[in-house]
């Protein structure tokens, strides 16, 4: 089992978003999350992740069978969990090669493993920048600085490829991309598939699931999961939208 | 009737009896308070320190590749200084001697200016060395000029002038460095003339002791098409202003005005700028950061003037200020007096502590809180280092920069 999400509720501001999800995502499986606007999956990609401002109120998520919630952001890094942020934030002035330099040697400390150097360190990099197709000169600007929305999608998968994450969750990823970008970010993903690697994607486009076949999809609605199924689920809620799913599990 | 040197010595002199330092109660002085120099140095702050003859330790920016002027307390040591050859460099305390009709040019550089503020008429009446540079037309100096002011304490007027010839290029390196548990002032004017098409890269590297206070003034007259770069960064000093004042006298001029402070402790620095825009079709663009720790106290006075002919002008101000503790304070007001409609004048203020999507995206790639911090520190003060050409002098200010910072722990790395 790679996360077991018990009976969540959180909430933003006071406001309840979140109200009892119960969500269990073996190693190595893909699940994709689907749902209407503001049905709280950005939250829950958030909370996983360990954004400040969101309060849960009850229930827990065990990782790897340890206690999520009470590590700090950094911490969860080290321990494998990976969040392709919807909108990748720029960070100019801060090189995008020296960040991962920082971010995989924090992990190789926190694992009692040796650094790596800049040679072996830079190797591994330029490898990885080939597996979504981003151009070398990328290696060396500002974080996502003047990059252009396909750019930055590309660049937080390839940063997934250096992190080697257990957990990745892609929070909207497929958004704002044409179907060339798509292609080369599903692309990526599906490269990094593995049996020890569990892949969580969140979007409300039925599209990137054709080209990164999930082994289960769920709805989230109204701060819950109302149904899980396979690929066949996510085509008939393109087909037939959501509100069905709601009146089915009211029903 | 032409001015002699001893005239104007007296006119700045009877100037500066009479004005005194500028007070809090004068708009430009609001947030600076002069009356911690008398305090510090007493009521004959102004007399220059005794010839200090205590060794003074070697504070020159390491493996710089440049031509040398030093000055030691204010007094110029041919020693140990190497000139070009295609240029000429006099000191002030020569010129004096020899050439006092130079020197009247070098004080008296505009009809005003020597008497513009009491800190100006003291530099003018008292100013006994200096450099006085003067590059002929079309020469490009192969290296920079760095103009190194050592001092052990004391106060020292000091007064350089540089002139630059048609379609001539120069890189001046201006550094004040002291490390000394003295009181003292050190008062800077420095004048600048770019004549057609010359240009001028000018860095001004503050870097004095803990209890030295600073007075600077930069006047900048530029010609057609000239253009001129400061690289102002403010690191040292317990008390530092500068006032820059820049005229754009003729079409196709361009300037850039980049600055940097640092500050921590109770170190207050004051930067007022005045760009005038006097003619048609001249750019200025103007860059000045703050990253303030502990108590410390930064002011910004950006002013831009559009005259009536200058059409086309194209103007754009930013100030951004970081502040690292809840003791540290800033000051900024832009001011923008426009004279006609057609031109572009852009300018914005922000004010702040670290953005909190950028330290935990750092954190989701397993950055430490405490790093990510550093990092996003480093990289704010580092956009206006970026701009400096040579790169010795950046490499240099950033490690000084940033060992002012607490825990900055992988700086090299952050360098590379």
């Amino acid at each position: 089992m790679m996360i077991k999400i018990e009976n969540l509720h959180a909430s933003v501001d006071g406001k309840k978003i979140l109200k009892g999800i119960n969500l269990e995502i073996g190693t190595g499986e893909v699940h994709a999350i689907m749902g209407p606007n503001g049905s709280g999956k950005s939250t829950l990609s958030n909370i996983i992740a360990g954004r400040d401002g969101y309060e849960v109120t009850k229930g827990s998520i065990t990782y790897k069978g340890k206690d999520l919630l009470a590590m700090t952001p950094e911490q969860r890094s080290w321990e494998g969990v990976f969040l392709a942020f919807q909108y990748p934030v720029e960070i100019p002035g801060v090189n995008n090669t020296y960040l991962l330099k920082a971010g995989v040697n924090a992990k190789r400390k926190h694992q009692g493993l040796q650094e790596l150097d800049a040679i072996d360190f830079l190797k591994i990099v330029r490898e990885k920048a080939k597996l979504v197709e981003l151009d070398q000169s990328f290696l060396s600007r500002g974080v996502n600085e003047g990059f252009s929305g396909g750019e930055k999608k590309r660049n937080e998968i390839f940063q997934m490829a250096v992190l080697e994450p257990s957990l990745a969750l892609l929070d909207e990823t497929d958004s704002g991309l044409d179907i060339d970008a798509l292609r080369i970010v599903a692309n990526g993903v599906n490269h990094l598939r593995s049996k020890d690697r569990s892949v969580v994607m969140v979007t409300h486009y039925q599209r990137l699931l054709d080209y990164i076949k999930p082994d289960v999809v769920h709805v989230l609605m109204d701060g819950k999961i109302l149904k899980s199924g396979g690929k066949g689920l996510a085509l008939e809620l393109e087909e037939r939208g959501y509100d069905w799913v709601r009146e089915e599990a009211a029903a | 009737m032409s001015l002699t040197l001893k005239s104007i010595r007296e006119t700045a002199a009877r100037a500066f009896e009479a004005q005194g330092l500028p007070t809090t109660r004068d708009e430009d002085w609001k947030y600076t308070d002069l009356s911690r120099i008398s305090a510090l140095l007493g009521d004959q702050w102004w007399q220059v320190a005794e010839n200090n003859e205590g060794e003074i330790a070697d504070l020159s920016v390491p493996e710089l590749d440049a031509y040398t002027l030093l000055f030691v307390n204010g007094h110029f040591d041919a020693e140990a200084s190497e000139l070009p050859d295609s240029i000429t460099i006099t000191s002030l305390a020569r010129l004096i001697q020899d050439e006092p009709e130079k020197a009247v040019e070098l004080i008296a550089y505009q009809a005003d200016a020597p008497l513009s503020s009491g800190v100006v008429a003291a530099n003018s009446a008292l100013a006994t060395d200096g450099a006085c540079i003067c590059v002929p037309n079309h020469v490009k100096l192969d290296k920079p000029l760095y103009i190194l002011h050592v001092n052990s304490g004391g106060t020292t007027h000091l007064r350089t002038g540089i002139s630059v010839g048609k379609h001539s290029e120069i890189q001046v390196i201006e550094h004040f460095a002291g490390d000394h548990d003295e009181a003292g002032l050190s008062n800077s004017v420095t004048a600048i003339r770019l004549d057609e098409n010359s240009s001028c890269e000018h860095y001004r590297l503050q870097m004095e002791a803990a209890k030295q206070c600073h007075l600077g003034r930069v006047e900048v007259s530029q010609q057609r098409d000239s253009s001129y770069t400061l690289h102002a960064t403010e690191l040292g000093s317990m008390l530092s202003r500068v006032d820059v004042v820049n005229r754009l006298q003729e079409p196709g001029a361009r300037t850039e005005l980049n600055g940097l402070f640092v500050a921590s402790g109770r170190q207050h620095i004051d930067h007022h700028t005045r760009i005038d825009h006097n003619a048609p079709h001249c750019v200025s663009r103007e860059n000045y950061r703050s990253v303030l720790d502990g108590r410390s106290h930064g002011v910004f006075n950006g002013k831009i003037v559009v005259g009536k002919g200058a059409i086309k002008t194209d103007s754009a101000q930013s100030n951004a200020n970081l502040l690292l503790s809840a003791h540290a304070e800033i000051d900024t007001k832009p001011e923008l007096e426009i004279f006609n409609d057609d031109v572009k004048c852009a300018h914005g203020v922000t004010i702040g502590q670290l953005d909190k999507n950028q330290l935990f995206y750092l954190k989701t790639r397993g950055i430490s809180g405490e790093e990510a911090k550093q990092m996003l520190t480093f990289a704010f003060a580092d956009e206006i280092l970026a701009k400096m050409s040579n790169q010795t002098v950046r490499r240099y200010i950033e490690r000084a920069a940033f060992a002012k910072l607490p825990n900055i722990t992988d700086l090299e790395g952050m360098l590379a």
